[in-house]
């Protein structure tokens, strides 16, 4: 993509999401939900909008500061101080917050409020973006020179910028800061997320910048180009993440350094029909029936635990004598329905084997049983005399059933 | 020799002194090189070389269609490959604290790196990001995990080959090469502003 259609895209943007970007321009944040999704993308990629939270984004501190100054906002920085000078305003910003919030000047806090994100986003911005950038000049540039000159002339740029950025990061006290907005838990989190976390990285990048400065400061040195190459290009694509090399396969003309073939996948297979190397197939054959049985008893089924049905012989139960003749006994009640059949009557004409008195206990016992199941059998005892003195006792003689349907 | 490295190249190795040192050695003779090359013109290929003939590969004679949609899936992994390995170069620049890039044969001791990784929070932050590319996420939430990922991956790409297994000695491939010619390629015909001025106006204004 050209210049010219980078310049055309990133308009067309401005234009098309103007209202995502009006949106987080005055409420400081534009959440992602379904709809918005795939344009806050495109922002991003374009930089006009960076990250917030983990859904949430926030205009870029220079477009943001374009925006103020276009606008005459009374947002606006003087951008010809230095970054230092930004931490004393983020402090003012701090205390005239806390006054308007003790005080309960709820709008006024508000505003505060807002200041004091942007300011938190614009030095973690201008902190993160000076350090790389000062950090790869130093590393690609610094030094390389020919003339004691020029190397003089490097030395003032450098030690002038390392000593605003020191300023800077030395002016951020981190637990004075955070002690003052320490009852204010969004912002300890904006302010400890955004900025504080992120300080060690800073102070890291100065060290390397500082050990590279006291070294080749009276030294002239030769970075290779082929560094220069890789620091210039690794710098571009931090700053360009959505870079995408053109297609040079597409070309009419391939590039040769991409005329290379695509892997091949070699598998030979065995001539069966060269008896020259008929022994060495023999052995590799061989070798493979022991592999194949190998592999063969590996994957033999497991036993498994067969369940037959296995043929037992029938014990047929004999019925005790008893059982026989009460069945008897029953069935004839049922084919003499609405007759009365005395129990000793039947006893004494079938079941002489069996003495009266434990025939009359089987035939009351079964007539229990026949109960649970059906009603159709009436009872009745027949009793002897009972005695003046004994009232309660019951003397049977004999039974009387009777089937009813 | 013949055999083993005719089938490397058709497998689409680079051949170098480091990936196959006897391989390379043999195609420095003339002779062999001639073998090598009238073998592969039998296919439609032919043996390409890096730019400062640092490592061998087979390329194509003639770009018919069936060869330029194989060319066509090289290149989308290269395009795939440059983004990460740039970060990864520029590293390491910053890593072993040298005014030079990685050139094949240099050695990387993954437990010396580990070390000045995590003494520096900086390097340890350019790490982490790594996960943004494809390939490169690890499921292990550390330093260690990471810069394990990184050189796994790196070596699975042909830029890194691991020397030692005990010491976890890495040497960087005559691949690192061919892909220093196609950066320099890219660089110079998209116009890619590398260059950076120490009086750029847009740096000044923000002091």
């Amino acid at each position: 993509m050209s210049q010219a259609q980078g310049l055309e895209r990133l308009f067309k943007a401005l234009a098309n999401h103007s209202d995502l970007i009006a949106q987080a321009y005055y409420e400081g944040v534009v959440y992602k939900d379904s709809k918005n999704q795939r344009a806050l993308n495109q922002l991003k990629q374009l930089k006009v909008l960076v990250n917030h939270s983990i859904d949430g984004y926030r205009i870029s501190g220079r477009l943001g500061q374009f925006v103020d100054s276009a606008l005459s906002s009374d947002r606006l920085r003087r951008l010809d101080t230095d970054l230092a000078s930004w931490v004393d305003t983020l402090e003012q910003q701090i205390l005239m917050y806390q006054d308007a919030w003790d005080e309960n000047r709820i709008e006024d806090a508000e505003n505060y409020s807002a200041e004091i994100e942007r300011v938190i986003f614009d030095l973690s911005d201008n902190l993160e973006e000076n350090t790389s950038y000062l950090l790869m000049l130093i590393n690609s540039r610094f030094a390389n020179v020919r003339t004691l000159a020029e190397k003089k002339k490097q030395n003032v740029f450098y030690i002038s910028r390392v000593e605003l950025l020191v300023q800077a990061i030395s002016s951020l006290r981190p637990e004075y800061l955070l002690e003052m907005v320490d009852e204010h838990p969004a912002l300890y989190a904006l302010l400890e997320e955004q900025l504080m976390r992120l300080l060690p990285i800073y102070h890291q990048r100065l060290q390397d910048i500082l050990d590279k400065l006291k070294t080749f400061l009276f030294e002239l040195r030769k970075i290779e180009e082929r560094a220069q190459l890789v620091q210039g290009f690794a710098f571009f694509l931090r700053q360009n993440p959505s870079y995408d090399m053109q297609d040079w396969s597409e070309q009419d003309t391939i590039p040769e350094q991409w005329n290379q073939i695509k892997p091949l996948q070699l598998t030979p297979s065995a001539d069966t029909q060269n008896y020259a190397v008929e022994d060495e197939l023999i052995a590799i054959v061989q070798k493979l029936r022991v592999d194949s049985e190998a592999l063969l008893t590996k994957k033999r089924k497991p036993k498994i635990n067969k369940i037959e049905l296995v043929k037992r012989e029938i014990q047929v139960m004999e019925l005790p004598l008893y059982r026989k003749w009460l069945r008897r006994y029953f069935v004839l009640l049922e084919q003499q329905a609405g007759q009365g059949i005395s129990a000793v009557s039947f006893q004494q004409k079938y079941v002489q084997e069996i003495e009266p008195a434990l025939w009359l206990g089987c035939v009351l016992n079964e007539w229990l049983r026949q109960q649970q199941r059906h009603t159709k059998i009436k009872m009745e005892f027949i009793q002897f005399a009972s005695h003046a003195a004994f009232t309660g006792n019951k003397k049977v003689k004999d039974i009387l059933l009777c089937w009813h349907e | 020799m013949f055999e083993s490295l005719v089938k490397r190249l058709l497998q689409g190795e680079f051949i170098c002194e480091i990936t196959d040192e006897a391989g390379f050695q043999y195609l420095q003779n003339p002779e062999n090189f001639f073998q090598v090359e009238d073998y592969l013109q039998r296919l439609n290929y032919r043996l390409a070389s890096t730019q400062n003939k640092l490592s061998f590969y087979a390329a194509y004679i003639e770009i018919d269609n069936a060869a330029r949609q194989d060319i066509r899936k090289v290149f989308q992994q290269f395009r795939l490959e440059l983004h990460p390995v740039v970060e990864w170069l520029d590293m390491m620049m910053a890593c072993l604290k040298q005014d030079a890039v990685l050139s094949p044969g240099d050695t990387l001791a993954f437990s010396s790196l580990l070390q000045i990784i995590e003494n520096n929070q900086a390097l340890a932050d350019r790490l982490q990001a790594f996960a943004k590319f494809k390939d490169f996420t690890s499921n292990e939430d550390s330093v260690k995990g990471r810069l394990e990922k990184l050189l796994s991956t790196l070596q699975k790409w042909g830029y890194l080959q691991l020397a030692n297994r005990d010491t976890l000695i890495y040497q960087v491939t005559g691949k690192l090469d061919y892909f220093y010619q196609s950066l320099q390629f890219i660089q110079e015909h998209e116009e890619i502003p590398v260059e950076q001025g120490e009086e750029e106006s847009a740096q000044e204004t923000l002091f």
